[in-house]
Formats: C-alpha cells, sequence, structure tokens
C-alpha cells in the first residue's frame, strides 16, 4: 500500500479496514451488477474535499476579460478535491473511480468560501490487468455505471475525468449603447463574443486535459454555466467529461433490440 | 362547518394501533398492507416473495442541552444520541418484521432529523417473505432498497443483510479575525474547516463500515451521504452516510448478461433494466 501524502490520517485508518474485503459503494444496484457484469469490483467509496476561500479580483465595468484569479481558485480547489479522492483510490489499489460527482457547495461560513468536493466509486479489474491511465494512475470518469458497461462494450476504456474552466466577465453596455438598440432586432455582438471566447477557452482547457491523458476523445461533455455568487456578469464556464481511448481493433456490438414500452 | 366527529378520534386511533400491536390470531390472516406500488408487487411474487405488512420504527433520542455550544474535536454527545437512534429504530423494526413472520423489509424509507435538542429516526417498510412461507428463523434484514432492487439483487446471488449506519458531528474551529482578514483577497484552503470536514466524515464512513461488518455483510451498496454546517450552529459540521449490507449467498456472483435495447419511445432518458430481471 503506498501511502497517500496529502490525506488527513483519519481517512487512511478508513482506507485500511477497506482494505480487508469490505467494500462501500454510492452504485445503485442496478449499477453495481453493471460494473460486475464489465469485470470490474468495487472496492469502496472515496472522495476528496476542500474547502477553499476564493480570492478577490476587481474587474473594469465596461470590459470583457477572464477573471484569471478566480479561474485559478476554481481551478486549484476542484484539482484539490480530485487529487485527495484519485489518492484514496491509489490507497485501495484501484485501477479507477467511477460514477464521479464534482459538487460545489455553499454554506454560512461566508460567500467568498466553498466546499469543492469530488465522490466516487473505486474499482478494481477482476481479472487482475491494469487499467490504469497514461499517467500511471487510476482513471477516473464521471460515467455512471450504465453508462461504464456500455462504454466498455464498445472496446472504450475511459482515462480520466477532464475538465475545463473559465470565469470570465462580460462588459456592462453603454448607456449610448442601450439607448441605440432600444425598439429594435439587433445582436448583440459584445456579449455574443465574451460568452464565445470564455465557452472557447473552457473546452480548450479540457481538451488539453485530455491530450495530456492521449486520449482519442472526450464522451459525455457537459457545459455548465453558473454566475456562483458573483453577481450577473461574472460566469463561470465549466466543460466537464470522461476522455477515452480506443483499445481493441474492431468491435461487433450486438444489434440492439427495439422496443416500445407499454408504461408511461 | 363540518359536523363534530361522532366518536373520539383519539381513542379509535389507540384501538387501531392496539389491534396493530396484536398477532393475528392463529389461522385467520389479517390483510396484507403495503407501500409498494403494483408492479413491485408483482415482482416480487414472480421471484416468490410476497409482501406481508406495513412495519415501522421509530425513536427520539435527546440531545443534552449545550453540546453544541463551542467546543473542540467530535461532538460525541450528538454523535452517541444519534447512533442510539438509528439502531433503536432499527430494532423496534425488526421486532415488528418478526411478529409478522417477515423475513426481512424492503424499501424502507430513512428519515433522520437532526435537532438542537433531539434527534429523530424514522424508518418505514414493507416486510415481505418466501411465498412459501418457510419459517425465517434468524434476524431478519433491514433494506433501503427497493423491491425491484432487492429481486435483481437476489437474481445475481447476493442478499441484503442490514441498514449500515454511521454519523459523526464536529466542532469547526474558527479562523481567527486576523487570519480572516489576511485571508479576504486571497485564493486560499481554508484548512480548519476542512479538516474538520474530513474527520467527520472519516468517522462515520467507518461506523458505517463497522455495522456493515457486524451484520455480516462484505459490502454497502447504494451509500448516500448528507453534509455541511448544521442549520442551528454553522461551527458545528454533520455527516451522514448510510446504505444496505450485502452478503454474496451464492457460490459465486452470477452474471446477468444484459442485452442492448433501444426503446422507440420519445424521449426516452432512462436506462432500460428490462433485461436484468431475469428471463
Amino acid at each position: 500500500m503506498t501511502q497517500p501524502q496529502d490525506l488527513p490520517k483519519d481517512a487512511a485508518h478508513r482506507l485500511e479496514e477497506l482494505e480487508h474485503g469490505l467494500f462501500t459503494s454510492d452504485l445503485s444496484v442496478n449499477e453495481f451488477l453493471l460494473v460486475k457484469e464489465a469485470g470490474f469490483h468495487p472496492l469502496g467509496f472515496v472522495m476528496g474535499s476542500s474547502i477553499y476561500h476564493i480570492g478577490l479580483q476587481t474587474r473594469k465595468w465596461g470590459e470583457s476579460q477572464e477573471l484569471t484569479k478566480l479561474t485559478e481558485a476554481m481551478y486549484t480547489a476542484r484539482e484539490l478535491a480530485m487529487n485527495r479522492m484519485e489518492e484514496e483510490a491509489q490507497a485501495l489499489g484501484a485501477d479507477g473511480v467511477v460514477g464521479v460527482r464534482l459538487d460545489v457547495n455553499y454554506y454560512e461560513w461566508g460567500s467568498d468560501s466553498a466546499e469543492f468536493i469530488a465522490f466516487g466509486t473505486a474499482v478494481k479489474a477482476e481479472d487482475g490487468t491494469s487499467h490504469l491511465n497514461a499517467l500511471g494512475k487510476p482513471f477516473t470518469s464521471d460515467l455512471s455505471g450504465q453508462d461504464f458497461w456500455t462504454l466498455m462494450q464498445t472496446g472504450h476504456v475511459p482515462q480520466g475525468l477532464v475538465m475545463g474552466t473559465c470565469v470570465y466577465h462580460i462588459a456592462h453596455r453603454k448607456f449610448t449603447q442601450a439607448l441605440g438598440s432600444v425598439g429594435q432586432n439587433v445582436e448583440l455582438p459584445n456579449f455574443t463574443q465574451a460568452l464565445y471566447e470564455a465557452r472557447e477557452l473552457a473546452m480548450t482547457r479540457m481538451q488539453d486535459e485530455a491530450g495530456l491523458l492521449k486520449a482519442s476523445g472526450i464522451v459525455g461533455v457537459r457545459l455548465e454555466e453558473k454566475s456562483h455568487q458573483w453577481g450577473s456578469h461574472t460566469i463561470e464556464f465549466l466543460a466537464l467529461g470522461t476522455a477515452v481511448t480506443k483499445t481493441t481493433g474492431t468491435v461487433t456490438l450486438p444489434k440492439p433490440i427495439t422496443i416500445i414500452s407499454l408504461d408511461n | 362547518m363540518s359536523s363534530p366527529p361522532t366518536a373520539d378520534p383519539r381513542a379509535e386511533m389507540l384501538q387501531g394501533a392496539r389491534s396493530l400491536a396484536e398477532a393475528p390470531p392463529p389461522g385467520e390472516a389479517r390483510g396484507i398492507t403495503s407501500d409498494l406500488s403494483v408492479d413491485e408487487a408483482l415482482l416480487l411474487h414472480s421471484a416468490g416473495w410476497e409482501p406481508v405488512d406495513l412495519v415501522c420504527g421509530v425513536a427520539v433520542v435527546s440531545v443534552p442541552v449545550g453540546v453544541w455550544n463551542w467546543g473542540q474535536g467530535t461532538i460525541s454527545a450528538a454523535t452517541d444520541a444519534h447512533n442510539t437512534a438509528v439502531e433503536s429504530a432499527a430494532r423496534q423494526l425488526r421486532g415488528e418484521c418478526t411478529k409478522v413472520h417477515g423475513h426481512g423489509v424492503v424499501g424502507v424509507r430513512v428519515q433522520v432529523e437532526v435537532r438542537p435538542h433531539h434527534i429523530d429516526v424514522e424508518l418505514v417498510g414493507t416486510a415481505v417473505q418466501p411465498v412459501a412461507g418457510t419459517d425465517g428463523g434468524g434476524t431478519p434484514f433491514v433494506s433501503d432498497l427497493s423491491a425491484r432492487d432487492f429481486i435483481l439483487l437476489k437474481g445475481a446471488g447476493w442478499m441484503p443483510v442490514g441498514l449500515a449506519f454511521g454519523a459523526c458531528f464536529v466542532y469547526a474551529p474558527r479562523r481567527s479575525a486576523g487570519v480572516a482578514m489576511k485571508q479576504k483577497t486571497q485564493n486560499v484552503e481554508l484548512t480548519n474547516f476542512t479538516e474538520a470536514m474530513y474527520t467527520a466524515r472519516e468517522s462515520a464512513m467507518e461506523r458505517m463500515q463497522r455495522s456493515a461488518l457486524d451484520a455480516g455483510g462484505q459490502g454497502v451498496v447504494q451509500v448516500r451521504v448528507t453534509e455541511g454546517p448544521m442549520s442551528f450552529a454553522r461551527h458545528a459540521v454533520g455527516f451522514t452516510a448510510w446504505g444496505t449490507a450485502v452478503r454474496l449467498v451464492a457460490d459465486s456472483h452470477q452474471f446477468l448478461r444484459p442485452e442492448l435495447v433501444l426503446p422507440l419511445d420519445d424521449a426516452v432518458v432512462t436506462f432500460e433494466a428490462q433485461s436484468l430481471r431475469g428471463k
């Protein structure tokens, strides 16, 4: 067992217990059986969290710009949570983590501090083959048990949960501009452009992470836009997905049976 | 204005509760009460099981005054109260299940409320038994899995053995005013909160694992967690975790060989688990 570097000592103690055969998992029964079906056994419910104070950055009222300090905070805090989760998985000797959820919770401790948390179920291949990713770490994936099984059927393996984030301040319009477009059908190019750029930045960063994992694609990408606690003109764009690589040559998938269900 | 009730509702209620508490006279079965949906009941029957009765377990345990106030480390009085409440509610549930000759309780709804002065635990579920009606013996299992999940799990060679529960409450040390001021504009991790959260989480999870092992479980599925500061004491963080402890009863895991199906209905987003239900 490799000794985790960054984990509090209570965590290490709980993980020791898990090595004696008991498994825990937040998978539903369906997912549990499908993960078994895919040739994996759940090892333990792993998690990582970090309560993080997000700094301040001044924004210019009329200028669209990325708020690098806030982007950095969102990145670092998520990385902390993810790394701690991965460390727990590594300590269990896992090949990967499925069903990862990333949450941000705000509590009454102050509007600029938040809890970043990552949950998932660590799994290990039952036939003993290693499924570690290109970086020699357990793979992570936000795919559900169902999606995980389906993905494995197609000859793909998950490599890692990849993300890109960008906190962007979108300029307010000048009063004269606003006045000029009253009553007209016009595109508001400064808004369009700002949203485009922020989204592109987040997506590009996600793709860069996938590149590091030598992935051949990203599945299940979600793009989330949240204002968190920064007011209406500051938005975080978060792109999340599971990077995958193809393992075998050609896969012949059984033809799906089409059904029309009679329930509503 | 409605007419006044003819009978005393309280007396009626008490009488109802009394008759429910008594075992039915031998040879004369009481009707089945259950909160299962029609398809769940049918599914149970198809696997050779049937619902018996709706059973519940309730416990209210008091928390000493003042334990949420300022302190250090684990709030053991609250943690203990939580565990006592959960254990006694589960014991009651098992007792009621044995009384109606059930072999276990499925679909248990878990409701835990942590209040400044007391902790309430309410467990309600449906007692089930095999249709053959063999005497169960042993302690009945308690599980928050739905009847559908129960059948699915049984088909794969596993059985639920009990509800695994764990909770822990911890004080989060305050930052000094000076530190808070200095960190105002910075990106920093608030290690005091992170550590308190970790302590609460780890001891709650460990307790859950211990209770699963005590019940003879080999694993815990469908773990659910609640976490965060208490609404009435924001410098105390709580973490609760629960799930169903399961055990492999067959010689080995029975693979289910799911088939790919493509529903042709409009806007189907749910996964079709039809093929998992066995042939």
